[in-house]
């Protein structure tokens, strides 16, 4: 396939997660769904139930708000949001981790708001480097297999789960060379979000093995002009309309720490280790994210030095509303940003907005500053 | 060789015509903004104060929230950029402008050679900006320009303690309704707005001199009560209300200038 090809068939997968809901199950498959961030999906494709991404949808938000305040994050109240309306039915379960306080009280919710899927919790421990916060991260897998399990009717099997590992560790380091070669190699704003948006509506075979056609293809064409390189990084960046205003200002994303994006495929499940082990251990190396703790907000540093590696002029910084853990490291970047000599801006996004008028204003003279 | 720069905002609709980037020969608001016949008034007002056609002139560059709908323009720049421009022609000491439109504020730094280096912008909500004022005004039956007296007669400025545009308009209300006295009231909406921006502005930093610009800066009361937040001198730019128009048509006579250059 051509990479124009390539490019619309991840768009297709991007914006109809549904027709890859009804796919599955027409297929007899059992889906569960992965709410944000870092829900260990290797476990529930060891079960051989397929993983889908529920990071909500640019909707308007009417019954979600009887169990939301109206400051609160947008990405979790559109996740309830469609549970409520049906978009979600059929699937077997929600696996919700307890990363942020919105998200632990997006579990509460769930399970007043929307009996028909069950809920499964994943309980992150604060410490996650130490032995005990690694055991606590284990205990809190054996409770989402357990409840799996029960959900499901299909037992947990390790070597399966190692299997499961392999295939994780491969569509990571297949996004990794993607973001790389998308940096050389540009494409648009809103196909490069297409191409990491996908990976949440396929199994991770189907993925990696477009992405490989994609790397294989783009590699095969002459680079494009030179544009004016920009790192990305928040949660989520994936509003068309904020992405065309990017494209429109002439910026192409050399990088980005989104966590929706690349910010999930750095780190790989050590496969020397017993495989839940394995799974805990590699949460507990994760770092660098806004809801991972880190008393030194290492996190900041490596935006600038990511930025300057791949060559970006500045950074924006897509800051999802009332996203508390975000907030706090925002003037931090926006300090190293200064300090390094990166223009940057804080971009407030957000599931219902509809005119980004305002942002179009500060990504326009942004442009002018890169 | 003149150039034309438009400013259409929210609420207004502001025109300059500069003569060889370096003489204000012509100006124009209309209380009209984008969305409006506004910007076409501006426009055919300019024309006929300089006394000029749309022929004589070289570039016409349009700015502000209207800028990408206007007809007439054959370039366009964000109006922070413009303001930038703008006060810097003005004002060329300006490190730091704060303006105040009818919809947003924004605190924009410029670099020693008057080039953008940073900005904030406050798009949350309609608190700190020149709609608030507007509301407030509405309320007391005053007229905006009326503002800066009573608040220069206040003894014991009242505290606003919403954030809320709408909020606050119950909680002025509910102060007419104990009697309060109107001058300290008004110097209580004033100080709320500069309490807003100032907020704004230590997030983006302040570098001496301090300029205000755009509708706002024209009050003296919000000017006063935001000097006394920053701690700081904020001086009012003279038009500061064509501050973005005036970049626009800086903006244009450096893009005729750059094409004759690479025309040679």
């Amino acid at each position: 396939m051509s990479t124009a090809d390539l490019l619309a068939k991840f768009h297709k997968i991007a914006a109809d997660p549904a027709a890859q809901k009804a796919r599955y199950l027409a297929e007899g498959r059992k889906i569960v769904l992965t709410a944000p961030v870092y829900t260990p999906e290797e476990i529930i494709h060891a079960m051989g139930l397929v993983p889908m991404g529920a990071w909500g949808a640019d909707i308007p938000l009417n019954e979600s708000k009887k169990y939301f305040p109206a400051f609160i994050c947008s990405i979790m109240q559109s996740i309830l949001e469609l549970g409520i309306t049906g978009a979600y039915e059929g699937v077997s379960a929600i696996v919700i981790p307890s990363l942020c306080d919105s998200l632990k009280c997006l579990g509460e919710n769930w399970k007043y708001a929307v009996p028909s899927v069950p809920f499964i919790p994943m309980t992150y421990p604060q410490n996650r480097k130490p032995d005990f916060g690694r055991a606590y991260t284990k205990a809190g897998y054996e409770r989402v297999i357990a409840d799996l399990e029960k959900v499901s009717g299909v037992q947990f099997e390790q070597e399966k789960l190692a299997e499961s590992i392999r295939v994780y560790n491969a569509h990571n380091a297949v996004m990794r060379e993607f973001a790389a070669v998308s940096a050389k190699h540009p494409i648009g704003a809103g196909e490069r979000a297409d191409v990491f948006k996908s990976a949440f509506f396929v199994t991770k075979e189907e993925h990696t093995a477009l992405v490989r056609e994609l790397i294989d293809a783009l590699r095969g064409e002459e680079p494009k002009a030179a544009k004016k390189r920009i790192m990305l990084t928040g949660i989520l960046a994936d509003a068309p309309k904020l992405l065309a205003i990017i494209e429109r200002n002439g910026l192409q994303i050399a990088c980005d720490d989104v966590a929706a994006c690349s910010r999930q495929y750095r780190t790989d499940v050590p496969e020397d280790m017993e495989p839940l082990e394995g799974l805990a251990a590699k949460f507990a190396a994760m770092d660098n994210c806004s809801v991972l703790y880190d008393a030194d907000k290492k996190r900041v540093d490596k935006i600038v030095q990511d930025a300057k590696a791949a060559g970006a002029g500045g950074v924006i910084v897509v800051l999802t509303k009332f996203c508390d853990p975000e907030e706090f490291d925002c003037p931090l970047i926006k300090r190293a940003c200064e300090a390094a000599e990166l223009a940057c801006i804080v971009v407030e996004a957000d599931r219902q907005m509809e005119n980004y008028e305002q942002a179009a204003t500060m990504i326009e003279a942004f442009a002018e500053l890169v | 060789m003149y150039t034309l720069g438009i400013d259409i905002g929210s609420t207004t609709s502001k025109c300059v015509i500069l003569e060889d980037g370096e003489r204000i020969a012509a100006k124009s608001l209309v209380a009209a903004g984008t969305g409006t016949k506004g910007p076409m008034e501006a426009f055919h007002g300019v024309l006929s104060k300089a006394g000029l056609a749309r022929a004589d002139i070289s570039a016409v560059t349009a700015t502000g929230y209207g800028r990408a709908t206007f007809g007439e323009a054959d370039g366009e720049l964000s109006e922070l950029s413009c303001h930038g421009k703008g006060v810097h022609f003005a004002e060329p000491d300006c490190r730091t402008i704060i303006d105040i439109g009818g919809q947003d504020a924004k605190v924009i730094r410029l670099s020693d050679n008057g080039v953008l280096s940073d900005f904030v912008m406050n798009d949350k909500c309609a608190a700190g900006t020149g709609r608030f004022l507007d509301v407030m005004a509405n309320i007391l039956q005053l007229g905006i320009e009326e503002l800066e007296i009573y608040a220069a007669r206040a003894k014991s400025p009242v505290r606003i303690s919403s954030t809320c545009t709408v909020f606050a308009e119950s909680e002025v209300i509910s102060q007419l309704s104990q009697n309060v006295n109107i001058d300290d009231l008004v110097a209580g909406i004033c100080d709320s707005v500069a309490a807003r921006t100032a907020a704004l502005a230590r997030r983006a930093g302040i570098k001496d001199k301090v300029c205000m610009s755009g509708g706002v800066a024209q009050n003296g009361g919000v000017r006063l009560a935001l000097a006394k937040e920053l701690g700081a001198e904020v001086f009012c730019v003279a038009d500061a209300q064509y501050m973005g128009a005036l970049g626009a048509a800086i903006a244009g006579y450096e893009r005729k200038r750059k094409e004759s250059a690479f025309a040679v």
